[in-house]
């Protein structure tokens, strides 16, 4: 039942690929939108299926992949990344039927975002190396051509792509060299004959296996500092492309960790899980650094994706350093946490994207400074923009509440490990996350704050529209997620622990209480959600009767109105309003050595005198340092390679022959 | 006709094709070039006719035939008449000249000999025996391809190469598939067609067929 939907979903991503790419122009949006929806709805219920009953099922077929066969097969785990997929899918595929009118996608563009979609659903399912490695690439591909849709207007676009394409290369060809190494040892290439000989290798070479594996599944994942490619490529791909990317496939990346270094070598080494920790702290509070001091919306959003990933691996690093040292029911606390913030972060990080997408579509432009006054021109975004920032920020009664609130709590039992360095590890990760919370709820009231309030600072910005219902329907299913999930985080639990249990290797015991909010078994630890919100509600509600009571009685009644982040002030103008970049400096200031913003101020003055000035132009931007200490050198001495190279090759077709012949003689005289 | 008799004719026939590759490294003239390529058709499709006659073979008799038709035949008046229309043009300047040429044949020659060593004791026989003869053709006519400027010298070299491996078929397998021969025959003329197009095409925009003035052509 499960297998044959999920198998439905395929197909359907597959025709709706086809539709794209066959229907005339006015229909195929419409055409492959409707049949990608029908694939996420049918996967979906396929994973949920899997999750509720805790049934895995596999299939093979000799027919479709040459040589080995397709091997595919859905465990709990495997099925929370299809699910998640699946939902932020629905929305993308959903939005994506509104945004084409706006950004009229090409043919390709059409065919490949369903064709990606249906990468995103198989790879978790891929049950052999073979079919992994086909099922990665195609993922790569397909979302590289999206990332190409707009080439001809942009040079960042082609910038993104190329660092893209190197990136998930790069990536790709480590996770390659690990699990063939791991097939080869293993005698077999099915996940399931990995894991059944894993006993009988060395430890040396499953860490060779992890680490080359975790090289390649933290690029993708978007780790610092393999993160280069993602402030890149989800700025400048298209809006649903973007929610797709950091909604779903960075996740992959998370699942190849878990897959490969829980599952199939076993848990391993305690330093495994230690370096995991560590990419995910650098990644969290990098990330999110960064994302506060971006006043691209989109690039703010590319960084916070890279912080929560952060976030996520600190849990999933926990957990494999727990379980290492025996603490099942930590680990199994640790990887819970971890995989609720991994499809909570798909939920608001999708809508976040899509409301972005909204806002660029709307006005032109995704330059926080260049926007303004738009919650009342387009409040449906901004309620729904809003509802994504409350839950990224981890406010009470949103889904990021409560899985940052699980994180923490893992952490923080994790001291009871009696391993120093474990303890240590946790420690900073604790640290890394309280900093994180801090930073992340400043960028993201930079975003509301500035992109959605006040008064508009362009015509573009003042002349925004609210956005097609359709790309409405597609953040609110997001929004909507994330309210349930942030209110009664108890029901996905079960499915949680189900997916922890399966991607454990050793069988944990359930390390929470079944019941609306959370409540932790074994270890002290309990929240209702629910609770809290219905009190801040009350409170709110309180004051709110307060104020007015008091109102009819003082001189509050005549209160004079003004725009909110007006400073109160009626005369307001834009240009009196602050910026994005202006909310952020005290904060760059702070941070200026990671940071390193390059600054520009140019002051003309007026011909007579040097003491009036008569133009001022300030330029300012934050670049990746991490880039520019450790990639510039390589991509250096790579073009220096190149330009050497290109000496040879001069244009003579006998110079060309002549290489052939010496090498063709070369070799019969060694072989002889 | 005594076992004797053939071996001895065999060995004729391809010690004439690859003196024939030799040869196209000694002459400059560009019609001896393909008169001499004719010759060594003719001797290539002797050889098989010889084969044919030993085993009894029709196939093979029949590939000698198509042998005779394509490398004796067709492709040398292809060729004459792309020469025809350039009448008295030399192979000027080679970058490697013709002694030194000569020399560095004699070394290929060499080289072919060690190496067809591995190739020949697979199934030692007379006749596989000489199938460092095939091989050496293949690098004089990859050295023709490497040294030769004008456009119809770098066809022979390249017919060249293709005479050399049908002579080491030949040699080492007795006898290829008809439906192989065909097909690579079909393939040579194709090329030889293409390259004779090129070669028009090439006097016609720029006045000559000397290929290495096509450098400029480099970005």
């Amino acid at each position: 039942m499960s297998e044959a939907a999920y198998l439905i979903g395929l197909g359907a991503a597959g025709a709706a690929a086809l539709l794209g790419a066959t229907l005339p122009a006015r229909r195929r949006v419409l055409g492959a939108a409707l049949l990608s929806s029908a694939a996420c709805v049918c996967a979906f219920l396929a994973a949920g299926q899997v999750l509720v009953s805790g049934h895995a099922w596999s299939a093979h077929s000799a027919e479709v992949l040459p040589l080995t066969g397709v091997s595919l097969s859905l465990d709990p785990l495997s099925a929370l990344f299809v699910a998640a997929a699946a939902v932020v899918g629905l929305a993308a595929s959903c939005y994506a039927i509104g945004y084409a009118a706006h950004s009229a996608p090409s043919r390709t563009a059409t065919a490949m975002l369903p064709a990606f979609l249906g990468s995103l659903l198989l790879v978790p399912a891929a049950s052999s190396v073979a079919t992994f490695m086909v099922a990665w690439e195609l993922m790569a591909l397909t979302s590289l051509l999206l990332l190409l849709n707009e080439h001809r207007q942009r040079k960042e676009a082609r910038d993104a792509a190329q660092w893209y394409a190197a990136m998930t290369h790069v990536g790709a060809a480590a996770i390659l060299l690990g699990l063939l190494l791991l097939a080869t040892h293993a005698g077999g290439q099915t996940f399931a004959a990995i894991a059944a000989h894993r006993g009988q290798l060395s430890v040396a070479l499953r860490s060779a296996v992890f680490v080359l594996t975790l090289v390649g599944f933290a690029s993708k994942a978007g780790a610092v500092p393999l993160h280069v490619w993602l402030p890149r490529a989800h700025p400048e791909a298209p809006s649903p492309v973007s929610a797709l990317m950091s909604g779903a496939m960075v996740n992959l990346g998370i699942y190849g960790i878990i897959r490969v270094g829980e599952d199939l070598l076993g848990g391993g080494v305690l330093w495994w899980w230690l370096a995991v920790v560590a990419l995910g702290v650098v990644s969290a509070v990098f990330g999110a650094l960064h994302a506060a001091a971006s006043a691209d919306v989109k690039r703010l959003l590319a960084y916070s994706t890279v912080d929560n990933i952060g976030l996520i691996l600190v849990g999933v690093g926990a957990a494999g350093a727990l379980a290492v040292s025996g603490e099942r029911l930590l680990a199994a606390l640790a990887l819970l946490a971890a995989l609720f913030h991994l499809v909570n972060h798909a939920l608001f990080k999708g809508c976040l994207f899509l409301g972005a997408g909204a806002l660029q579509h709307a006005t032109g432009t995704r330059d926080l400074d260049r926007l303004g006054g738009l919650a009342r021109r387009m409040p449906v975004t901004a309620a729904l923009f809003g509802i994504g920032a409350l839950s990224i920020s981890a406010l009470p009664g949103f889904n990021g509440f409560a899985s940052e609130w699980l994180l923490l709590e893992s952490l923080l039992h994790g001291f009871a490990d009696h391993t120093d360095a474990t303890v240590v590890a946790l420690l900073i990760g604790v640290a890394a996350l309280a900093i994180t919370g801090g930073l992340t709820a400043a960028a993201f009231v930079k975003a509301l704050g500035v992109g959605f309030l006040g008064q508009p600072r362009t015509a573009g910005a003042a002349s925004a529209r609210e956005v097609a219902p359709s790309m409405l329907v597609g953040m609110a299913l997001l929004a909507a997620s994330c309210i349930a999930l942030g209110i009664a985080p108890g029901v996905l639990l079960p499915v949680l622990e189900r997916a922890t249990a399966s991607g454990l290797a050793v069988r944990p015991p359930s390390p929470l209480r079944a019941g609306l909010g959370l409540d932790l078994a074994g270890v002290s630890g309990a929240i209702e959600p629910a609770l809290v919100v219905a009190g801040l509600l009350g409170a709110l509600v309180l004051a709110w009767a307060l104020v007015r009571l008091s109102a009819r009685r003082s001189a509050l009644r005549h209160a004079r109105t003004a725009e909110a982040w007006g400073c109160g002030r009626e005369l307001q103008t834009a240009r009196m309003e602050v910026t994005a970049t202006s909310f952020a400096e005290p904060l760059q200031r702070v941070f200026v050595d990671v940071l390193r913003p390059d600054h520009d101020l140019e002051v003309t003055h007026v011909a007579e005198s040097r003491f009036f000035p008569q133009a001022i132009s300030y330029q300012h931007r934050i670049d990746d340092g991490l880039e520019r200490v450790l990639y510039r050198p390589v991509i250096d001495a790579v073009s220096a390679w190149g330009r050497l190279a290109r000496r040879v090759p001069n244009g003579s077709v006998h110079r060309y022959l002549a290489f052939g012949f010496v090498a063709l003689v070369l070799i019969l005289v060694v072989l002889a | 006709m005594s076992a004797g008799t053939e071996l001895d004719l065999v060995e004729l026939t391809a010690g004439v094709v690859l003196a024939c590759a030799v040869v196209t490294l000694w002459r400059r003239d560009l019609r001896a070039l393909v008169a001499v390529l004719a010759l060594q058709g003719v001797a290539l499709a002797a050889l098989a006719a010889v084969l044919a006659l030993h085993t009894g073979d029709v196939g093979l008799g029949v590939v000698a035939g198509v042998v005779l038709l394509a490398k004796g035949l067709v492709i040398p008046n292809l060729l004459a008449r792309v020469v025809r229309r350039d009448p008295g043009s030399r192979e000027t300047t080679p970058l490697v000249n013709v002694p030194a040429s000569l020399v560095a044949a004699a070394g290929l020659v060499i080289v072919a000999y060690l190496s067809a060593g591995r190739l020949t004791s697979l199934f030692p026989s007379p006749v596989t025996r000489l199938a460092p003869l095939g091989l050496a053709t293949v690098l004089v006519g990859f050295f023709v391809l490497v040294t030769r400027r004008k456009a119809v010298s770098q066809i022979v070299g390249l017919l060249l190469v293709d005479n050399g491996v049908a002579l080491v078929a030949f040699l080492l397998t007795a006898g290829v598939p008809l439906l192989v021969e065909l097909g690579a025959s079909f393939d040579v003329l194709l090329v030889v067609v293409v390259l004779q197009v090129l070669a028009t095409s090439m006097r016609a925009r720029f006045g000559h067929v000397d290929l290495d003035q096509l450098r400029e052509l480099h970005d």
